[in-house]
């Protein structure tokens, strides 16, 4: 079993590197698209449907800083393959250069019980939960926007922070009582 | 489910109560007469009318086996329902026909399935065939049609009013066990808060025991919650199933196919001129809850005019000015569709005053279910939601929210839902203006319900999305604070915003509130411009919410002064634009005001005390600043940056206490160059130094105030004692003592 380690290789220059892990490749595509529209670094994106990632390329592939899980909140598989990933990287990666992606949170087809599992599985990892819509062009540029914010981040191009303090901040947590919220 | 397609008052009735007037006149007299022949003329010859006919009058018993003048009327009667709908006096007669089962049970459902109104339906019908319902034997599975029937034509029925009156007959038909589901979505749509009794309560209750939680017992349990919580403590799951599937199969595309073909005959006369909504764009949806129906009355003309005699009830939507609606405020009747009153003024002046709840209850209702079902478990998966549609919906609402100037209590339950599935993106500036004008959240909750998401969505986004954000936050103490001075009773000190949102909360609850949120802000501010260093359009963001809180006191009558934290005051104080340091001096000026009526309010009543801290830190913010801008001594009073001589001298920056003063900062240097050059035109050399003798200086600061820098001027004359800046000697600040 490799696992894909946070400090392998040296950082490149005005780089960063993210990976898009989603099971269904669809919404990663899209996300990888917009991304790659960023001027203001070197953005390499990876795209996987699931890890471990495959050996051959393992000596031309680059640091990654940044693995984004993505769940498509209507199928359980796409939680379950991402959970079953989440072995294969390196306990490094936890300090704030992980972070899940749901879509279709709003859907009606969506049961409460699999958001709060996804919530509870971000929230045990400490890692960030960002919901994105993906059925909108405006949805995927908002998505990698967000992405392009943490992954500036946890490849160390903002001075003064790093990926461990802004996923203190803006990590998942798991409320109290999320089903019966009294409003009155 | 309230928001169907709601068909505005027939031209029939119009016609009939015109008829009813006496006609003075002998020729029109003669002429009305005439018409009246060729008209009995005419319906000799239609076909129709004597099918009509034929069916009204038609024997108990009669066969219908080989029965070739009924199979020819009927099929006379569903050519012309398919084909342009029935009229009200047709529906009449057919339902009266098929629900007193004259010709056999058999026919029953054939009849049901082509009652499409052209118009509307008539009340009296309605009622008289549920009144059949309870007498004749008519199968299961057609009083299910029947029930099925009245729910799709609900909103056509031209008023609700007896069939309210008669809610306890429609409600014994629950115990019936394939009827419920339908008999409750019915029951959903007729319920006031007059109708919810123990008794009932007890008996879906027991139903439910029996059946199971049924969605359909669930949703009229809560509705019921809603009307009298204090009789329903069943605990209703936030997220039901969709509770009510629409029935409407066996007439959909036939009522589609009517009203798109007489939508543009009855558009003209649909002529309530106050609403909002524009007729020609009504688009029809699956389950369109996102179109605010058009307000109008839920009884007809001639119905109203009996009733005016012995009720005295003015349908709302009749009122067309505030004076009207001043007048008949006592004996008002709300229309059957709550959404409507977001579309007018008029309606929504009766909201702010109303004392009664039962409106707000049933505004409310609708509007939770309408969010929920709309923007929280869409059917598409979002797709359509950045449609005008839904734009325009929550436009509305937005509106209807900042003229109560107050959010309902659905609303803001939705917020707090949808944040924690929020993109950050997706209507934006609605759902952020939405959020501002929600009520003072108490401070043990508001962590969970709103700082908690708002946090997570925060340091994830670009730094527009934090300056929305923080607009927004601004927007939302302002109003807490608003509803403070407004609300705030004089000796208890509660408040209570409103009898609608029935908040109540102790001066200190608020207190905590406040001070929570603006901890709050303060932490996002700080890290925010740390990590997007120091953009100075989210600084002025940040100094426009420390301009609220500033004066909390004064302005606002709320005894609470907070700081800001030194992440904010030296990012501000050092920042490279001079509107910047010029409004972080009008704050800190505005806080002496504050504090110092603070400090005399002491001396009256002990209720103000404001903590030695407070003084404290005020106290070491100004004579930093006075330091760092007038005495030309940065890092040297140390108490909030403490830089250590040797990292300041391994800066070699020469002379760095002097290079924050009002020469040498970096926000004001280009004014000194500019002064240098008034000033001495005729010297070659720049000497910024200069301006600091005595009478330069005192120019230079005149010229700056004259550049619009009313802060710093603010601020020099309540802080600043004596200014006489010559080197070496000190500027007297005035700190605040205890």
């Amino acid at each position: 079993m490799s696992l894909l380690k946070p400090f392998s290789r040296r950082p490149a220059l005005n780089t960063a590197t993210i990976l898009l892990v989603e099971r269904e490749e669809e919404f990663q595509q899209r996300l990888a698209e917009v991304l790659v529209e960023e001027t203001a670094v070197t953005l390499n994106v990876r795209l996987a449907k699931s890890l471990p990632l495959p050996f051959e390329n393992q000596h031309s592939r680059p640091r990654i800083d940044l693995v984004v899980f993505i769940v498509n909140l209507t199928s359980e598989l796409s939680l379950q393959s991402a959970r079953a990933s989440l072995k294969y990287l390196d306990p490094g990666y936890f300090l704030g250069k992980v972070c899940f992606m749901a879509t279709n949170a709003r859907n009606a087809a969506v049961p409460q019980e699999r958001l709060d599992t996804l919530r509870g599985l971000a929230a045990s990892l400490r890692c960030t939960l960002l919901f994105a819509e993906d059925q909108t062009a405006d949805g995927a540029t908002n998505a990698s926007e967000r992405l392009l914010t943490i992954l500036k981040v946890a490849a160390g191009l903002v001075p003064m922070t790093t990926a461990l303090y802004l996923s203190n901040l803006t990590m998942c947590t798991v409320p109290s009582n999320t089903n019966e919220v009294d409003f009155d | 489910m309230e928001a169907m397609q709601y068909l505005s008052e027939s031209p029939d009735s119009i016609n009939s109560s015109s008829n009813d007037q006496p006609v003075s006149n002998r020729n029109l007299n003669r002429s009305q007469r005439i018409a009246e022949k060729e008209k009995r003329k005419n319906e000799a010859e239609d076909p129709f009318v004597a099918a009509v006919k034929y069916f009204s009058d038609v024997e108990a018993g009669t066969p219908v086996m080989g029965n070739d003048v009924f199979e020819g009327n009927l099929v006379v009667v569903e050519k012309v329902a398919y084909a342009e709908g029935l009229p009200p006096d047709a529906i009449s007669v057919m339902l009266e026909f098929a629900m007193s089962l004259r010709m056999g049970t058999s026919l029953c459902p054939r009849v049901l399935k082509c009652l499409i109104p052209a118009t509307v339906v008539p009340q009296d019908a309605v009622v008289r065939a549920v009144a059949w319902l309870g007498v004749s034997k008519i199968p299961i599975s057609t009083q299910v049609l029947f029930i099925k029937w009245v729910l799709t034509v609900f909103d056509m029925i031209d008023a609700k009013d007896q069939l309210r009156a008669i809610y306890g007959f429609i409600f014994s038909f629950v115990t019936e066990e394939n009827l419920c589901p339908f008999i409750c979505h019915l029951l959903y749509l007729l319920t006031t808060k007059q109708n919810v009794r123990v008794f009932r309560i007890r008996k879906l209750l027991d139903l439910q025991d029996r059946l199971g939680k049924q969605p359909f017992l669930l949703h009229l349990l809560s509705l019921y919650k809603v009307f009298c919580p204090e009789l329903v403590t069943l605990s209703v799951p936030s997220r039901m199933k969709r509770g009510f599937r629409n029935h409407n199969s066996p007439w959909k595309s036939a009522l589609a196919f009517v009203q798109k073909k007489n939508s543009a005959a009855i558009a003209p006369s649909a002529g309530v001129t106050l609403t909002i909504k524009d007729q020609s764009n009504r688009r029809k949806r699956k389950h369109c809850h996102l179109e605010l129906p058009v307000l109008t009355c839920a009884l007809n003309k001639e119905s109203q005019a009996e009733l005016s005699s012995n009720r005295k009830l003015v349908p709302l939507a009749h009122l067309r000015s505030f004076a009207e609606l001043l007048e008949n405020m006592h004996r008002i009747e709300l229309p059957a569709q709550m959404g409507s009153l977001l579309s007018t003024s008029v309606a929504l002046h009766y909201l702010d005053c109303v004392q009664e709840e039962s409106a707000l209850l049933r505004l409310n209702f609708w509007l939770g279910y309408t969010l929920r079902e709309e923007f929280l478990f869409c059917r598409d998966g979002g797709a359509t939601q950045n449609s005008d549609e839904a734009l325009q919906f929550l436009n509305r609402l937005l509106c209807a929210h900042q003229f109560l100037q107050e959010g309902f209590s659905s609303s803001e339950g939705f917020l707090y839902k949808f944040l924690t599935v929020w993109d950050g993106c997706l209507m934006r500036p609605q759902i952020l203006g939405l959020l501002s004008n929600i009520p003072v959240v108490p401070s043990y909750k508001m962590g969970q319900l709103l700082l908690e998401p708002l946090k997570q969505l925060y340091f994830t986004s670009s730094p527009f999305f934090k300056c929305g954000l923080l607009e927004c936050l601004n927007g939302m103490l302002r109003n807490w604070l608003t509803w403070h001075s407004v609300y705030a009773l004089e000796d208890n000190m509660d408040i209570s915003i409103s009898s609608h949102t029935s908040i109540y909360m102790t001066l200190s609850g608020l207190k905590d509130s406040v001070s929570q949120l603006v901890q709050f802000v303060d932490h996002l501010a700080v890290v925010g411009l740390q990590l997007e260093s120091c953009h100075s359009l989210l600084l002025n963001f940040i100094l426009d919410f420390y301009e609220t809180v500033c004066d909390m006191f004064l302005k606002y009558g709320l005894p609470l002064v907070v700081l800001p934290s030194p992440g904010v005051f030296y990012p501000a104080l050092l920042a490279t634009d001079p509107v910047s340091v010029d409004r972080l001096a009008y704050i800190m000026h505005r806080y002496k005001v504050n504090l110092a009526f603070a400090k005399s309010q002491l001396k009256i009543t002990e209720a103000f005390r404001i903590s030695r801290q407070t003084f404290s830190d005020f106290n070491h913010y100004v004579v930093d600043m006075v330091n760092f801008l007038w005495n030309a001594k940065a890092f040297q009073s140390g108490v909030n940056v403490q830089l250590d001589e040797g990292i300041l001298q391994r800066s070699k920056v020469p002379e760095c206490s002097t290079s924050f003063d009002l020469v040498y900062h970096p926000a004001f240097m280009s004014y000194a160059i500019d002064f240098h050059h008034k000033c001495w035109p005729e010297r070659k050399e720049l000497d910024l130094s200069s301006i600091k003798h005595v009478k330069p200086w005192s120019w230079y600061v005149e010229y700056l105030f004259s550049q619009g820098y009313d802060g710093l001027e603010l601020f020099k004359r309540t802080n600043i004692n004596r200014w006489q800046p010559v080197k070496g000697d000190k500027e007297d600040s005035g700190t605040m003592q205890l």
